[in-house]
């Protein structure tokens, strides 16, 4: 269909909602395209290539909101699901007791498109695999392996949204990713490993020094075989170095979803209503970011058509705000965060991170790892939990000892497990370098909202008292 | 539009799809074609969030010999789902063989379908409103120590329909209806949550669930320090006997896993995997249960399997590529969404449970209870289960939501502690399996369980 066409349906649908008596309307339309291969034990185990197409129409009437959606790009498709979302909004008004109506702001007309060296939509499905292959056979160089995994996974697409105000906004999201894993089961020994990541970038991606396919399988491969001679980790509170991805999936899992404001509006959260206290160090700077310098996943606007910023949740410590949509930021009296994002158009925006990450800190790698002197660097983790108090609990799936200042051993899969509200106050420091990580696959999860990519990050950091659950 | 007629039109789109790709040339196809509607309201504390919507698409396979290619599409559009089919197609052309892949599910042979309500078509906000006030009339608000109470509403129908070149052309409709309710409680420095819950195929009582759940998280306050670290019995609830089940069972019951020797049952076929009053089975079949369908995700019929029989493995679960690669039938366990959900036509098909049971066998929750001298009562699912190591087994989870039981009795709820342990090990090292099997929500049913060692510390 025409850009035209869409805006014409999604203008309509506005006009539809403000003459079945709701206060605004918000109406957005996705076209993206998903393209997944799982390479596995060298055959293509599952490949697939998604159209994601539709639109969703979001009322609110007196601060109330009702969503619904629509894969029929049709005038009565559209206008049926602005009746049903107007009359969502309207029918459950009367329950609702936390009204989040907003203020108006200026119009954006604004059209963003990314340009990217090699964009995946320009390349066949024959060179991704081929990318597999080469990471596969990297893995084979290393050992013996049972079973060989490799995945790839990209998106692309258009996003249109227009509204009440009269913005009309169109952005261009884009995602690469490749995986590598080996799983080893022989004579009694069992590892495995997995690895790599994402951005949001074209394929050049895969030319970088440390992402080409035949550096995240000799990883894969690498990293397979130590587990195979690993150590059991020391069980018990143990001063532990972080990694950028493990200390980035703590800080987004553990904090970042207790600040989601939708969560602190409803007073659910522990951190709800605690602003200017000091929840953690003075090491502990965490920020969340649409467009960051650091890389990451890039994101301009959110759903409601909000800029992305900056958002310093927590400075040297002490707790500055929280993320916010247009209603809980009115609720809250704060600066709209740019945070109200939806999965795709079957799901209603609602409040969700981007890039979230610790700020830098002021030691070389050598010196943390010196400070730590005994104890765990946690490097690669795979799969955690986290509870509505705080609680987490993650599975470090690559890690090594520290022994006499010095990276020694590398351990078994161990749980890495504490409460983030009382881990924040034994941080001690961090290195210099950031890093922010992305990916296609994996992704954030909240009300059935899963595989939202966001990015996550900061420098290796050094944490005291974490719970090592011992050797698994 | 009727059940009836939803089953009309999916069936309609399957076949009309096999013959766009009949007039494409395209040697062998297979349509999956989902309709949905779904409509959801939230509570959170007064915050109410409500959304519905059609989820509808097709998911087409085509296949040139051994190589296959996949494409999805939204919508049921005519030149939609003809440029699918050619981009699927394309992909198919260039896809290296699969030697697994033997062809599509051939001919029509459906089973029994669980229990479908057409009272679910009639539901609108309005009754998902008034089921809201009826939870939330349970609860007395006065209570200073309650932080939040959350409810929700869910139900949807609709159906999908398989078809292939290979004369399949089969359907199984869906009903679905569920209600819950979430408190979190605090006093002192304690914060403690639980919630209950109905579901099922059709319109359910919602009577009891906001005060179960409320009574639960408030006699879960005053919790104490474990101190220390020792090995102990755990019984757990049926639910949360479920849910650490879960996750062993879910790769080790695989066929996929087994053929791709990822399995750590992978030889132990006949042989003893848990102790011998341990029998499961996985059930296609059960009217109540969603999973209770005609066909599974590929067309062919969904089936009753006893995978493990007095704790011997007797089998795994297989579709159909997995099962003739191991030389077996399918089991009729073609699942498409994965276990994390996902939107099912956007999925080729692959191997994953129907409702697995375990045999209820002897005591109930508090007969187990009255015979531990001194061990761990579990009540709330753990956190880190998914971080159980599925090739070793080890794992290490911990749970705000814990009592200790000393001399038969339950002394006092316990501040967060880890239970540490192997999978494998402790199938082999259960007391009691109980006779108390509940709906938990997860795809595993269990009665009450008692282990005989988990190491517990904080």
């Amino acid at each position: 269909m025409e850009n035209e066409n869409i805006l014409d349906l999604l203008h309509k649908a506005v006009e539809k909602g403000e003459n079945l008596g709701v206060n605004f309307i918000e109406a957005r339309y996705d076209d993206l395209n998903l393209t997944t291969i799982n390479y596995t034990n060298e055959i293509i185990k599952q490949s697939s290539s998604l159209s994601r197409k539709g639109i969703g129409i979001m009322a609110y009437y007196q601060g109330t909101p009702g969503y619904s959606y629509t894969p029929e790009l049709t005038l009565e498709g559209v206008k049926e699901a602005t009746i049903r979302a107007a009359k969502l909004a309207k029918s459950t008004d009367s329950r609702n007791k936390i009204k989040l109506d907003f203020d108006s702001i200026p119009a954006i007309k604004e059209k963003i498109e990314v340009k990217v060296k090699k964009h995946p939509k320009d390349f066949e499905f024959a060179d991704k695999l081929d990318m597999l292959k080469r990471g596969v056979t990297a893995i084979k160089e290393q050992l013996e392996v049972t079973t060989t995994i490799g995945l790839y996974g990209e998106i692309y697409g258009e996003k249109y949204l227009v509204n009440s105000e009269g913005t009309e906004l169109y952005w261009v999201p884009l995602m690469v990713d490749i995986r590598m894993g080996g799983v080893v089961i022989s004579e009694g020994k069992q590892s495995q490993s997995f690895t790599g990541w994402g951005a949001s970038t074209g394929l050049e991606f895969f030319e970088e020094k440390e992402t080409i396919p035949e550096i995240t399988g000799t990883n894969a491969g690498t990293y397979c075989k130590e587990q195979l001679d690993a150590v059991a980790a020391p069980s018990g509170k143990t001063k532990t170095l972080v990694s950028p991805q493990m200390g980035g999936v703590v800080v987004h899992e553990s904090f970042g979803h207790l600040s989601e404001a939708d969560f602190v509006v409803t007073g659910q959260s522990p951190i709800a209503d605690r602003v200017g206290e000091e929840l953690g160090s003075e090491h502990v700077t965490i920020i969340d970011e649409g467009v960051s310098p650091y890389g990451g996943l890039y994101l301009p606007y959110d759903d409601q058509g909000i800029k992305t910023g900056r958002t310093v949740l927590l400075e040297k410590g002490i707790l500055k705000g929280y993320l916010h949509n247009r209603g809980t930021a009115k609720k809250m009296n704060s600066e709209l965060t740019g945070n109200s994002r939806a999965i795709n158009f079957m799901f209603n925006p609602i409040v969700r991170m981007k890039n979230t990450y610790f700020e830098k800190g002021d030691l070389t790698f050598e010196e943390a790892v010196e400070h730590v002197n005994t104890g765990v660097y946690a490097v690669d983790m795979s799969g955690g939990q986290v509870g509505l108090d705080g609680n987490f609990m993650f599975n470090c799936s690559r890690g090594y000892l520290i022994e006499n200042g010095e990276v020694t051993k590398p351990i078994k899969n161990t749980a890495l497990s504490g409460n983030i509200l009382e881990l924040l106050k034994y941080v001690e420091g961090g290195t210099k370098e950031v890093t922010i990580k992305t990916g296609y696959f994996g992704g954030c999860g909240k009300n059935g909202q899963n595989g939202l990519p966001v990015g996550f990050g900061g420098p290796d950091m050094i944490m005291d008292k974490v719970l090592i659950g011992g050797a698994q | 539009m009727t059940l009836d007629e939803i089953r009309d039109k999916i069936l309609h789109i399957a076949d009309q799809t096999i013959k766009y790709a009949r007039d494409l040339n395209i040697p062998a196809a297979e349509a999956y074609v989902y309709n949905l509607s779904n409509t959801n309201l939230t509570d959170n504390k007064g915050k109410i969030d409500s959304r519905d919507g059609l989820t509808q698409g097709i998911g087409l396979r085509v296949a040139i010999g051994k190589q296959v290619g996949f494409a999805s599409c939204t919508g049921f559009e005519k030149e939609t789902i003809k440029s699918t089919l050619k981009h699927a197609h394309s992909i198919a052309k260039v896809s290296p063989e699969n030697p697994m892949f033997n062809g599509f599910v051939a001919g029509t042979n459906v089973a029994k379908e669980g229990i479908l309500d057409p009272e679910i078509l009639q539901l609108d906000p309005d009754s998902m409103i008034e089921t809201c006030n009826l939870m939330s009339q349970e609860i007395d608000l006065s209570d200073r120590r309650i932080v939040s109470i959350s409810y929700g509403v869910n139900f949807s129908f609709g159906g999908y329909a398989v078809a292939t070149t290979e004369g399949c052309l089969a359907s199984s409709l869906i009903t679905t209806y569920a209600a819950n309710s979430f408190s979190v409680v605090t006093e002192a420095d304690d914060r403690k949550t639980a919630g209950d819950f109905v579901q099922g195929r059709e319109i359910k009582s919602v009577e009891g669930i906001s005060s179960n759940g409320l009574k639960k998280a408030l006699n879960s306050l005053g919790s104490k320090a474990f101190g220390g670290s020792e090995d102990l019995p755990t019984v757990w609830e049926p639910r949360e006997s479920a849910a650490f089940l879960e996750f062993s069972f879910i790769n080790c019951v695989s066929g996929s896993s087994y053929v791709e020797k990822s399995n750590p049952w992978g030889d132990k076929l006949d042989q003893q995997v848990a102790v011998k009053e341990l029998t499961l089975i996985d059930d296609g079949q059960h009217p109540e249960s969603d999973s209770g369908r005609a066909i599974d995700a590929e067309g062919s019929p969904k089936q009753t399997t006893t995978i493990i029989n007095d704790g011997i493995l007797k089998t795994f679960l297989f579709d159909k590529m997995f099962g003739e690669a191991a030389d077996k039938a399918t089991t009729g366990n073609a699942s498409r969404g994965g276990f994390f959900g996902g939107i099912p036509y956007e999925n080729v098909p692959n191997v994953g449970p129907n409702k697995l049971l375990i045999r209820e066998v002897g005591k109930n929750l508090d007969q187990q209870i009255s015979e531990i001298d001194k061990g761990i009562l579990i009540t709330g699912t753990p956190i880190g289960l998914f971080t159980a190591n599925q090739i070793t087994g080890d794992f290490s989870i911990t749970t705000n939501d814990a009592f200790l039981i000393e001399k038969g009795e339950v002394v006092h709820p316990l501040k967060n502690i880890s239970i540490a342990g192997n999978y494998f090990e402790t199938l082999n090292d259960m007391r009691t399996i109980g006779s108390d099997r509940e709906d938990s929500g997860w795809p595993i049913d269990a009665p009450a369980i008692t282990y005989n060692k988990h190491t517990i510390s904080d």
